[in-house]
């Protein structure tokens, strides 16, 4: 059973090679696509029934601190299962979205992708980084930077996402809202 | 400099002063607040000397620091503070800034155990009680004349709990903290003190920036559920499948409560706040827990435990009961704040309740809550839009329920029917004024805000 806590299992000595790494590249920068567009119930669409999705809040915390800068169970942006990203879609498609009303412009930009295997044929662990642009209004910007660990799972020629690890650079949110998934 | 004396190395604490041309922004004769109050940098430096340097401020939850050197790192106005377990058990809390040049001797936002607090400027070493124990290498102490025992990291003046909650004030005149929740301790056991064993934070804190004066989200917290039916549809829509419901007969339990500024708008419908965390379970939870509140709390307040509320303790300390989230508005100039917030549940319930608390609140009231999304538009908006001259000389309209002061004799406090009402906002900023205008306690604590006399109306069971 995945679980956000744990590490992605990526086996670093195998590497996805030619198509079945451009096929893993496309699916990120298709659901980024998506999200760029608001387009949630597109995005949602990528995502597997089962997918633990996790942005816990980063501490800054001396270096022999045996926490860390994060810990799974405590206070996070996200710790969602379908049912709770399903939640935030539906307010994202309500007109009353005020946040979202006018629309927000957004460029999910995503580099640095890695994909290998993992010891479970059916899935493949992914790293990337992000930046995230969201700007609205006249001139109100807000700019998120981190990385990503993925779980893709096989489906058809494509995948699913089925878990998502993402951790920000940012001790203290930069923004006044967090309206967009990363 | 030349001249080369001893330094006087005792903490200072500012006295405040009087500012009456800034407490006359208020207009209680028109319930109207200028908005001057929300964007001109005079008035927010007048605020840090005369509210955040005086006021009882949030610090932490006494579950954050358990054991001798636990600290965590928090501001009070824009003074950074560490607060920090003792030995003893007590509790301290010391400006984070070296004697020596000023820097901070604190970086990281908390920890575990620490035996100190070192500067990475010139290595001074600060005990957990803010002495200072230590400097690198033997300079000082070959120097005769260096009193090392005289220096110290500046302790806040007063620390006290109630009940978990732990508060500090930079001025050593102030009235005890019991004095200044005067019986609005009787709102606050609501959350605090339903469950005989206590409360606790679940770990860590989310922070995030929003580009609004602080007064505007702590008068939302204080008694403003009007704009949960407006701003909050779409989060309603996902979460409940409905609006927001506050028609006609939304008011007919519901109250607010003002006591020193402080104020608490809620229900009485028992469960309203918690449904909107979208977990059924966590609803049966709350009903399940109602007769041992009660019991504890008498029935009007046991019905207040997870009911639709909201309540802002002067200045900036917020909570809504019921969705357990629990937050500081820390001020960052006039157009600025950094908002701290945590989740608070009771110690004794299974994990996997206080597993739901964690979640609902992550899934409304945070950044990327279905609820808090909307709000912080508004508040920036409310304050960006003081940029115009012109518009800047508009008058505020805070006079919603004018007429519907009740006596409510078992009701601590200044008591308004129903909760659509401006009347907490009112007295908000009428204790704002106060602060503005009175340089001592006496005044402070004998003013129109103060509690009317009223029998007391039963205290929780110890």
């Amino acid at each position: 059973m995945l679980h956000v806590k744990d590490p992605i299992g990526a086996n670093l000595d195998r590497p996805l090679a030619g198509e079945d790494f451009r096929a893993a590249e496309r699916f990120l920068y298709t659901e980024a696509r998506l999200l760029d567009a608001e387009n949630y119930t597109g995005w949602i669409a990528l995502v597997d029934e089962d997918i633990r999705y996790w942005m816990p809040g980063m501490e800054t915390r001396r270096r022999d601190d045996k926490r860390g800068p994060y810990a799974y169970g405590e206070m996070a942006y996200f710790d969602d299962t379908y049912a709770e990203l399903k939640v935030r879609v539906a307010r994202y498609n309500e007109p009353s979205a005020w946040a979202d009303n006018p629309a927000t412009r957004h460029a999910h930009i995503i580099t640095n992708i890695e994909a290998y295997e993992t010891n479970d044929p059916t899935l493949v662990a992914v790293f990337s980084c992000f930046t995230n642009v969201r700007n609205r209004n006249e001139k109100d910007q807000d700019v998120i930077h981190g990385r990503r660990e993925d779980v893709l799972r096989r489906h058809g020629a494509g995948f699913r996402l089925a878990l998502r690890r993402i951790f920000t650079v940012h001790n203290v949110l930069l923004s006044k809202n967090l309206n967009t998934f990363l | 400099m030349c001249k080369a004396g001893r330094p006087d190395m005792k903490p200072a604490y500012p006295q405040a002063g009087s500012y009456p041309q800034f407490a006359d922004l208020v207009d209680t004769e028109r319930s109207q607040v200028d908005r001057k109050v929300f964007h001109d940098e005079a008035i927010y430096q007048a605020e840090l000397r005369q509210i955040f340097g005086r006021a009882w401020l949030f610090l932490a939850h006494e579950s954050q620091i358990p054991g001798a050197g636990d600290f965590v790192r928090t501001k009070m106005g824009e003074d950074d503070v560490i607060v920090v377990r003792q030995r003893d058990g007590k509790i301290g809390a010391f400006l984070n800034s070296c004697p020596h040049r000023g820097n901070r001797v604190c970086m990281v936002d908390a920890g575990k155990k620490a035996r100190g607090f070192i500067c990475n400027y010139h290595g001074w070493s600060f005990g957990i009680d803010g002495r200072l124990v230590g400097t690198d290498g033997k300079v000082y102490d070959t120097d005769p004349d260096f009193e090392k025992h005289a220096i110290t990291l500046t302790p806040v003046a007063q620390v006290a709990s109630y009940k978990g909650l732990v508060f500090g004030t930079f001025d050593p005149n102030a009235p005890s903290l019991a004095d200044w929740f005067g019986p609005f301790t009787w709102y606050l056991d609501v959350m605090l003190d339903n469950d005989p064993e206590g409360t606790e934070f679940i770990g860590g804190c989310i922070r995030s920036e929003i580009e609004c004066n602080w007064k505007f989200p702590a008068e939302n917290f204080v008694g403003d559920i009007l704009h949960a039916y407006w701003t909050h549809q779409s989060g309603a829509q996902a979460i409940l499948g409905g609006g927001v419901d506050l028609g006609p007969q939304y008011d007919e339990r519901a109250f607010q409560a003002s006591i020193y500024g402080h104020g608490i708008e809620t229900n009485l419908d028992k469960t309203g706040n918690t449904k909107t965390l979208g977990y059924p379970e966590l609803v049966d939870y709350v009903f399940s827990q109602y007769d041992k509140a009660k019991d504890r709390l008498g029935e009007t307040r046991a019905r207040m435990v997870g009911a639709i509320s909201s309540c802002t303790v002067f200045p900036n300390f917020s909570f809504l009961p019921g969705q357990a989230t629990f937050r500081v508005w820390q001020p960052k100039g006039p157009n600025k704040i950094e908002l701290y917030t945590w989740t608070l549940v009771n110690k004794s319930m299974p994990e996997h309740i206080k597993e739901l608390y964690r979640r609902g609140t992550m899934m409304t009231f945070s950044p990327g809550g279905v609820f808090e999304m909307d709000d912080g538009e508004n508040w920036e908006y409310c304050t960006k839009a003081n940029e115009g001259w012109v518009t800047r000389h508009q008058p505020l309209h805070y006079a919603l329920g004018i007429s519907s002061k009740i006596d409510a004799p078992d009701l601590p406090g200044h008591i308004h029917r129903g909760s659509l009402n401006d009347a907490n906002q009112r007295y908000f900023y009428t204790r704002w004024a106060e602060f503005m205008r009175f340089d001592n306690w006496s005044d402070l604590m004998t003013a129109e805000t103060a509690p009317p006399a009223k029998a007391a109306p039963g205290v929780a069971a110890e």
